[in-house]
């Protein structure tokens, strides 16, 4: 019967109670119950709800005299300790429904607890859980916003969602709990697939022709799903292309970290090494030594050779790669022209 | 007296009430006028396509011409709703192809349609006029093919950002040599080049079109051949809009442009080059929607642009505005109602763009009739959005997204409670909110308080507690869906308010703090909703009560629980196979 209260309470132990702004809300009017139902809600009202004492749970320092039974009576004096807890209304016992249920007569007082330490009077919705440590001394109160719980949530969210912080100090930017980062949050912000990275979106949504076969369109097509799923980064996917061949190809820049990864990558794809075991230490596409030079064009349409800025730099200025003949790259450091001397004849 | 008005009298009465509300009061008057008006209703619009089953709407109407559904939780425009959730069509198209031979117009949104559904639509509605398919998916150019070869009475069709597969251009030379009724195209969706032969042909063969949104890939140089084809064009989207340094293709556009004198509104704009933009400074004067969305020019352009657009009603640009830019649109556009301010860059604040909170009190200040708002921007403080409350009382529409969550006011480092508080408070229209910022529970309660007119409001990295979320429920009186991600909002609020949810379209929580014992017991009171529990990640375990959901979706419904549903998807045992 008081598996909902049980469980809530668990959940609620660890939590912080919530330190409310000082705000008055509007003052109630004409809330209205009845015994043994559920208070329908209307608007502007807020049903109060009642305590009842629970003996059972023995999780009360005080038991009242005469109240020992499973759904007990709901103490007349002000002296008993209640614990606030949601429990099944008789009428309802195999349906264990969420009844808020007071088995008392209708001349049912709301007080106002004097004890406490705030005299603000707040609507709220009963929770037992800011109460933990407060023995009660009536059965009702006006709850306030404190009662509240703003627990830090163990989230079975997805990885990607960000959990609740606490909210046990004034709010600020700089939250204990690292506010989430744009980039790690999925579906933030909320921009629609239309409107997101405007050329991007669209680039990738163009099979490049009708050459591609369908399964090749399928899998762009699976792609741009991948984006939907992929929150962490942005789905950065570039042409290459190599001087003297026809057939370019694509990488995803994301799943590279360095220049030096990517340089391999592209040796993989154009370069195919003669044996696997074969590990370059250092890529030969970035340090000049081989007879190609891999360059890209950035957001303002120029060829630039690859690898002089940061590499978050580079990635959010790239548009397309490409691997030229180094002859053509006389116009480029001198040093390249130094090496080319020396490495001419160099196959790669 | 009213009761000896023969049936047909009525009928023709009726026939002049369009409106679905209204539609909606008249069949509650009396017996006779609920069946009088059910069979002449001939427009239905149904909001969820879960709400209900194609059998009930046929039961009910039976001389339908014009179907509209939608089908995914908004969220899902997002990528916060996992891929086969749901939304098909397919039932739908089915069940009408039965019933509604007559039938005329289709228009779906946010639902999968195949390519066989669309065969079936083209061959089942021998009337049929009117295809829109709003950000679907699931079909590709196979299926238009369909709809081109055997729709001879289309008049429009609309792809709007749907995610077609792009299998071939060559769709559009589907369209029989007979057809002229064409009125509206928008295939801007697409990817894939189309055939420029048949778009031209279409074009060409088509006296009654007046709306043409080409897709990127048409390039600049052939818009003027079609422009030339069609000069009676109200609505063009371009496509690429740039061309090398091609003197010639600018002046055969910019003299295209000059014949079109009943163009009233542009979009496209991809891969815009600055020096062809005046090429349609003729048509400025009478433009009432422009789309720069996805022009990634800069503000002294744009501002160029929109000082020479007195008439402009609704305008979407990217930020590259800047406040500038929207300073010139509060100046020049007196007549403007809505705007919407895009993020060009999603994550990072691009140094070079200076978007802040003054552009939109500018605009607010200098445009008397705007009434929708929808604005990315890094920055906003209490006193701004108090100013845009006061300055625009007449706002029906107020979307600020504030890039980075639980931003705070920049001047004070407050929360932004009393500004959205002023803006609920001022703007007594309001009927779509949707929040950002820092923000507390003190935020809903004055939407509580004072949002009576609230439809729709959208919250993310909001709140402290319950509190929030059951003021919400508690005081919007004519809230229809609430969606709600990240936000401390758990069990007491939502089943504090079962009942409210009966009144709502649907209520849509992720990443928030309900368990599962929750949506057991809001599923035991409340049989007349659907609650879904969401479970993408399978590590839901439904027996543990006080285990949190990862994503919920509860809607009303009368057509009982769905049984499309993914194997990640838990709801109450009833007789489903997935059982809390």
């Amino acid at each position: 019967m008081f598996v909902w209260g049980q469980s809530w309470e668990k959940s609620m132990m660890n939590c912080e109670t919530h330190k409310a702004d000082m705000w008055v809300p509007p003052p109630l009017s004409n809330v209205s119950f009845a015994p043994n139902s559920y208070p329908l809600f209307s608007h502007n009202k807020v049903s109060i709800f009642f305590c009842k004492m629970d003996v059972t749970l023995g999780l009360l320092a005080d038991s009242p005299a005469g109240h020992g039974d499973a759904g007990g009576g709901v103490p007349s004096g002000g002296s008993t300790t209640a614990r606030p807890i949601l429990t099944g209304s008789k009428e309802d016992n195999n349906k264990n429904s969420m009844v808020m249920s007071s088995e008392v007569t209708s001349s049912y007082p709301v007080v106002v607890d004097q004890n406490l330490n705030d005299l603000e009077l707040g609507l709220g919705l009963s929770i037992g859980c800011g109460l933990k440590s407060k023995g009660w001394s009536q059965y009702a109160r006006i709850l306030t916003a404190k009662d509240f719980p703003t627990c830090k949530q163990n989230s079975s969210s997805s990885s990607s969602s960000v959990s609740i912080p606490n909210s046990g100090t004034k709010r600020t930017a700089t939250d204990s709990v690292s506010p989430p980062n744009c980039t790690s949050v999925v579906g933030w912000p909320p921009v629609s697939k239309a409107h997101r990275m405007p050329s991007l979106a669209n680039e990738i949504k163009s099979p490049n022709g009708n050459l591609i076969s369908i399964t090749e369109q399928n899998k762009s097509k699976i792609r741009t799903i991948g984006i939907k799923d992929c929150s962490k980064k942005k789905y950065q996917s570039v042409k290459v292309n190599m001087d003297g061949s026809l057939i370019g190809r694509k990488v995803d820049l994301n799943v590279h970290t360095s220049y030096e990864m990517l340089a391999q990558t592209l040796e993989q794809m154009f370069f195919r090494r003669r044996s696997s075991t074969e590990a370059a230490k250092y890529s030969r596409l970035l340090d000049g030594t081989s007879q190609f030079v891999l360059t890209y064009e950035d957001k303002d349409g120029d060829c630039m050779l690859v690898g002089d800025v940061p590499w978050q730099m580079f990635l959010s200025s790239v548009k397309r790669l490409r691997i030229m003949k180094n002859s053509q790259s006389n116009e480029l450091a001198p040093r390249f022209q130094e090496n080319n001397e020396r490495h001419r004849t160099d196959a790669v | 007296m009213v009761y000896s008005l023969p049936e047909e009298v009525l009928e023709h009465v009726f026939s002049f009430i369009t409106s679905d509300k209204d539609r909606n009061v008249v069949s509650v008057v009396c017996k006779s006028w609920y069946e009088i008006e059910r069979w002449c209703r001939r427009k239905v619009f149904i909001g969820n396509c879960y709400a209900v089953s194609p059998a009930i709407m046929i039961r009910r109407f039976p001389e339908v011409r014009s179907v509209e559904l939608k089908g995914k939780p908004h969220f899902a425009d997002f990528n916060l709703v996992p891929e086969g959730w749901g939304g098909y069509a397919c039932s739908w198209i089915d069940e009408m192809s039965r019933s509604y031979p007559w039938l005329e117009e289709i228009r779906l949104k946010r639902m999968v349609i195949t390519d066989e559904s669309l065969e079936l639509i083209s061959t089942s509605f021998k009337n049929f006029r009117v295809l829109v398919l709003s950000s679907c998916e699931g079909f590709s150019t196979d299926g238009l093919s369909a709809i081109a070869a055997n729709c001879r009475n289309l008049r429009e069709l609309d792809l709007q950002e749907s995610e077609v597969m792009d299998l071939s251009g060559h769709w559009l030379s589907h369209f029989p040599d007979t057809f002229t009724s064409l009125e509206s195209l928008n295939m801007s969706c697409l990817g894939s080049e189309v055939s420029f032969s048949a778009l031209e042909r279409l074009v060409a063969m088509s006296p009654n079109l007046k709306t043409l949104r080409l897709n990127r890939a048409v390039p600049l140089g052939k818009l003027s051949t079609l422009l030339q084809q069609a000069p009676q064009l109200v609505e063009l989207g371009t496509g690429a809009y740039s061309s090398g340094i091609r003197s010639d293709v600018y002046s055969a556009l910019s003299k295209a442009f000059l014949g079109c004198k009943e163009l009233k509104g542009l979009s496209g704009f991809w891969d815009v080059d600055p020096s062809y933009l005046p090429a349609f400074f003729s048509v400025c004067s009478r433009l009432t929607t422009l789309n720069l969305s996805y022009a990634t020019i800069r503000s002294p352009d744009i501002t160029k642009v929109i000082n020479l657009c007195p008439n402009l009603q609704r305008l979407l640009v990217l930020d590259h505005i800047e406040d500038s830019g929207l300073n010139a649109l509060a100046l020049s556009c007196k007549n403007l109602q809505e705007l919407r301010v895009f993020p060009s860059d999603m994550y990072v604040a691009d140094a070079n763009v200076t978007l802040t909170e003054q552009g939109l009190v500018s605009v607010t200040q200098g445009c008397p009739k705007l009434q929708s708002v929808l604005y990315f921007c890094h920055q906003m403080s209490n006193s701004a959005l108090i100013t845009i409350a006061k300055n625009r009382p007449n706002l029906t529409c107020f979307r600020l997204c504030i890039i980075e969550p639980r931003t705070p006011d920049y001047l004070t480092h407050e929360p932004l409670d009393i500004g959205f508080g002023a803006i609920v408070k001022h703007c007594k229209n309001l009927s779509r909110l949707s929040l950002s910022g820092l923000l507390t529970d003190r935020v809903f309660e004055y939407i509580g308080t004072h949002a009576k007119k609230l439809d729709m409001l959208s919250i993310a990295f909001a709140g402290d507690s319950d509190l929030g979320l059951h003021h919400v429920l508690s005081g919007c009186e004519s809230l229809k869906k609430l969606e709600i991600r990240d936000c401390p909002f758990g069990d007491t609020a939502l089943l504090a308010n079962v009942a409210k949810l009966a009144t709502m379209r649907s209520l849509w929580m992720s990443s928030c703090a309900v368990s599962i014992g929750a949506c057991k017991i809001l599923s035991r009171k409340m049989p007349m909703l659907n609650v879904e529990v969401i479970d993408e990640n399978g590590t839901l375990n439904p027996k543990l009560d006080n285990c949190l959901v990862e994503k919920l979706y509860v809607y009303r419904t009368v057509a009982g629980p769905r049984s499309d549903m993914p194997g990640y998807i838990w709801t109450m045992d009833r007789d489903s196979a997935n059982k809390i």
